[in-house]
């Protein structure tokens, strides 16, 4: 079984990407040993093959080098950067990374003593820490609930034998997907494969269900996430919709910029230009393999939280039951359709749409070929959509601001029970 | 028609990456162009820098330039309230403005065949933007939300404005880009008008176009569009001294966060001294990589922090070389800056290996590559180092610098800038009970 391999060449800088994206993700991690998969992949990139964390880091950096690995809620990702004349050495040491990981025990001990201050730094962050809830209770038992960093509890759960464990069983040829982009010719690429996968396991994709809760929440609600001290209101609103992929996909994405997507669309006219509430508002379908959100966003000062949220909800409630009109289809069309070149316009940008494609086990050229897709819709068609996956009397808000000052106005705001937690509950 | 005959006149011109050569062209009317094709997607960077930013304000009146950076995208004569931004949208590209000490600058970013619309429109809120009370209190009203976002809400925008506040004392780079609050509500409409009036002209504009396009035709079409713009009598710019730092500033304050921030400014000299490349290096070294000086120490080895950053400000006149620290739990901000004067200490004393100093060099040489990616960055680029510094060769002169600091040069500049007495600190401390120590840790 061989890696999914996407190339992108592109010769005017002497720079190459590369992506190696493993299936998966955080949302295949255990219930109650959430943030699994993100310590597994820090652990391999603190020393492999027989470099020390310390050794790793000076060898690649004096290459002028990076290669960092991340989490998200589809896939572990080992993404580099390298000047073509050191390709070879990075993607070498990239191999160990996935090959050799040394998993040691003293980096282990350290990254479960690191983390906790990582949640101490969204908490300090007041649009993060929104997010941090929302993922959490939008959709309760929903696998993209799970946080990638994982909580205090969580952590305490993870142990080394574990996380070598998941490394092992998930980092082999079948579950690959690896993107390379930039400085690379059709023989060098080829070379830098052969590199990267020669020390994999041959296998087949594991079979790592996330399975989606039977019951999907109903009714709205509201978490007033309580910090001391603010002068606004970072707010979410959403529920739980489809995956990027779904038939209706190219008519959500239109959906999505009428409401929330552009500058013009009808979130930012009413909230920030009409009134001035918020610097920005718009709203989005968050694109994952799985369901996922389709969710709302602004900031508004803490006098005008309650009617912004009752704003937002009610234009939300109209856009769900009567959609977009022929005029704003026409125009978010346009806009769609022009903005792709911008999209795909670099070699590195093309790679990652693909391999982020392949993840989502979409067909090779998904996401380029929308546009297509956006001239076969009428608007008839995008009303539909709007009303089928769009739910505003299921929407969960989050509001992190100060509850002394915003809780009576926000239990005004017909956003459903209202209850207060503790910022640094969670 | 030939160049010369639109008013034309090419003045410099340098490579700007593999098979790209970059042109410096200058209108009659004072007006700068930078070109560069790069035809490698149907799409163009148009993006037109004023060489005005905070610092051209006055006290009791900051924020001014930032705010036109919102008030740019309203009516015009030929415009109504939106239209900008739905002409703008329909045809898939975007805009945006950026405001900072020395410059602010509006991008768009569209499909090249609609390179025309993207100029007109250009030269139309150069000259006819219409500042009426009503969209103007509007905007005044998103960018008090912005500021309550960006500083009074956020604890490092907080830590950033308290640096420059006390960092500078004389010069304007002291007040914050956005400005104070009371000065945002309190900016007349007379002023605002004045201050359009006196810095939106072409002899005050870098316009920089990068992408997909045909050089003649793009002269002809800026030419037709800006070529009638009368000049401004732009004020005279006179120079401002800062006065040399001779002690050591700190100041204290509690915020709802879980551990101490700490934010540290050295005053270093501004971008275009030969000393500023030195110190890039520098920062590479403390904080810029995995193997960083700094990061090893405090984060790695000590566990006293859980980041640590090192950033140079590309400023004109003096700039900072400023490490923003976030502490680990039970450790503290003091201790954390006694570390960083033992690291600092060392630096000083014993020039760098060659070995260490070749590794920021190969940073910055994939950082420079990086920065002209896409015809964004390029335009970026060009318009910061041509608006900042007068010219727009200089991002590549920077490069060339970089590669030739020595590792006494390291020391040398470490000694002379990085010193206490020319630093200023800027701690945010947990308020009372949402200190986190290491027993709450465990």
């Amino acid at each position: 079984m061989k890696p999914l391999v996407i190339v992108e060449a592109s010769p005017d800088t002497p720079l190459v990407w590369f992506d190696v994206a493993i299936r998966g993700g955080s949302c295949t991690d255990p219930l109650g040993i959430e943030g699994l998969h993100r310590h597994a992949a820090m652990l391999a990139r603190r020393g492999a093959g027989r470099r020390d964390r310390a050794e790793l880091d000076e060898t690649l950096d004096s290459l002028g080098a990076a290669v960092e690995v991340g989490v998200s809620r589809d896939a572990v990702s080992v993404a580099g950067l390298a000047l073509s004349r050191h390709l070879d050495q990075v993607i070498d040491l990239a191999a160990d990374i996935l090959a050799e990981p040394k998993f040691s025990e003293d980096e282990h001990a350290r990254l479960l003593r690191e983390t906790p201050q990582v949640l101490d730094e969204i908490r300090d962050d007041d649009s993060a820490l929104a997010t941090r809830w929302f993922d959490w209770l939008c959709s309760p038992g929903h696998p993209y609930g799970r946080t990638s960093l994982g909580t205090e509890t969580s952590l305490t759960r993870i142990d080394r034998a574990t996380a070598t464990a998941t490394w092992k069983r998930e980092v082999v040829s079948g579950n690959l997907v690896i993107g390379l982009a930039g400085d690379v010719d059709d023989a060098s690429a080829q070379r830098v494969v052969t590199r990267l996968t020669e020390r994999i396991p041959t296998a087949e994709r594991p079979s790592v269900a996330a399975e989606l809760p039977a019951r999907e929440a109903k009714g709205r609600r509201m978490i007033l996430v309580d910090k001391p001290d603010r002068t606004q209101a970072q707010i979410r609103i959403g529920h739980l919709s489809v995956g990027y992929g779904h038939p209706d996909t190219a008519a959500l994405a239109i959906a999505e910029a009428v409401f929330g997507g552009m500058f013009s669309s009808r979130l930012m006219q009413e909230i920030r230009v009409k009134r001035g509430w918020s610097y920005g508002a718009g709203c989005a379908l968050r694109r994952s393999r799985l369901p996922h959100w389709f969710e709302l966003w602004m900031a508004a000062g803490i006098d005008v939280a309650g009617p912004a949220v009752a704003l937002a909800l009610e234009l939300f409630a109209d856009y769900a039951n009567n959609g977009p009109t022929d005029d704003e289809v026409d125009f978010a069309r346009s806009y769609l359709v022009g903005a792709m070149p911008f999209h795909v316009a670099t070699a590195r940008q093309r790679m990652q749409l693909a391999v982020r494609d392949a993840v989502f086990d979409l067909p090779s050229g998904f996401t380029a070929q929308l546009p297509e897709a956006f001239a076969g819709l009428s608007p008839a068609d995008v009303r539909a959509a709007c009303r089928a996956h769009l739910r505003p009397d299921d929407a969960v808000t989050v509001a992190v601001t100060t509850a002394e000052q915003a809780r009576g106005p926000l239990e005004a705001a017909n956003a459903g029970v209202l209850t207060v937690v503790d910022h640094d509950e969670y | 028609m030939s160049m010369s005959s639109l008013g034309w006149k090419l003045e410099a011109e340098a490579p700007a990456g593999r098979g790209t050569t970059a042109r410096r062209y200058r209108l009659s009317n004072g007006l700068s162009l930078i070109t560069a094709i790069d035809k490698r997607a149907p799409i163009v960077a148009l993006q037109t820098w004023f060489r005005v930013g905070s610092r051209h304000e006055r006290p009791g009146a900051t924020g001014m330039a930032h705010l036109f950076e919102h008030l740019m995208f309203g009516q015009t004569e030929s415009l109504p309230p939106g239209e900008f931004d739905r002409l703008v949208e329909r045809t898939g590209g975007e805009s945006n403005a950026a405001t900072w000490v020395d410059w602010t600058y509006y991008r768009l970013s569209l499909p090249a065949r609609d390179l025309p619309l993207g100029i007109r429109l250009e030269a139309e809120r150069m000259q006819h933007l219409v500042l009426e009370t009503g969209p103007v209190e509007s905007e005044r009203d998103v960018v008090t939300n912005e500021r309550r976002e960006r500083v009074e809400d956020d604890v490092d925008g907080w830590l950033d404005e308290q640096l420059m506040a006390h960092a500078f004392t004389v010069h304007p780079y002291r007040w914050p880009t956005i400005g104070w609050m009371e000065d945002i509500r309190a900016l007349s409409l007379s002023e605002i008008r004045a201050f359009y009036r006196t810095w939106y002209a072409p002899n005050n504009a870098v316009i920089v176009c990068v992408g997909d396009f045909d050089e003649p035709a793009l002269l002809d079409l800026i030419a037709s569009h800006y070529g009638s713009i009368p000049p401004a009598e732009l004020p005279a710019a006179s120079p401002i001294t800062e006065p040399e730092q001779t002690r050591e500033r700190v100041v204290r304050a509690p915020k709802p966060i879980a551990t101490d921030r700490l934010l540290v400014g050295y005053k270093a000299p501004g971008q275009d001294e030969a000393d500023w490349a030195v110190l890039e290096i520098v920062a590479t070294l403390l904080a810029g990589c995995p193997s960083a000086r700094l990061y090893r120490r405090l984060v790695i080895e000590r566990e006293v922090a859980s980041s640590v950053d090192a950033q140079l400000t590309p400023f004109r006149d003096p700039s900072l070389l400023r490490l923003a620290v976030t502490a680990a739990r039970g450790h503290t901000a003091d201790e954390i800056l006694g570390l960083i004067d033992e690291q600092l200490a060392a630096m000083a004393a014993q020039p760098p290996s060659k070995a260490e100093v070749e590794k920021a060099k190969a940073i910055a040489e994939t950082d420079f590559w990086t920065s002209l990616v896409d015809i964004d960055g390029k335009a970026e680029a060009f318009g910061h180092y041509e608006a900042a510094l007068g010219d727009f060769r200089k991002v590549t002169q920077l490069a060339e610098r970089l590669a030739q600091v020595t590792a006494e040069d390291v020391a040398r500049v470490v000694q002379t800038y990085l010193r206490p007495d020319r630093r200023t600190i800027v701690i945010a401390e947990p308020e009372s009970g949402d200190v986190a120590d290491e027993e709450d840790a465990a």
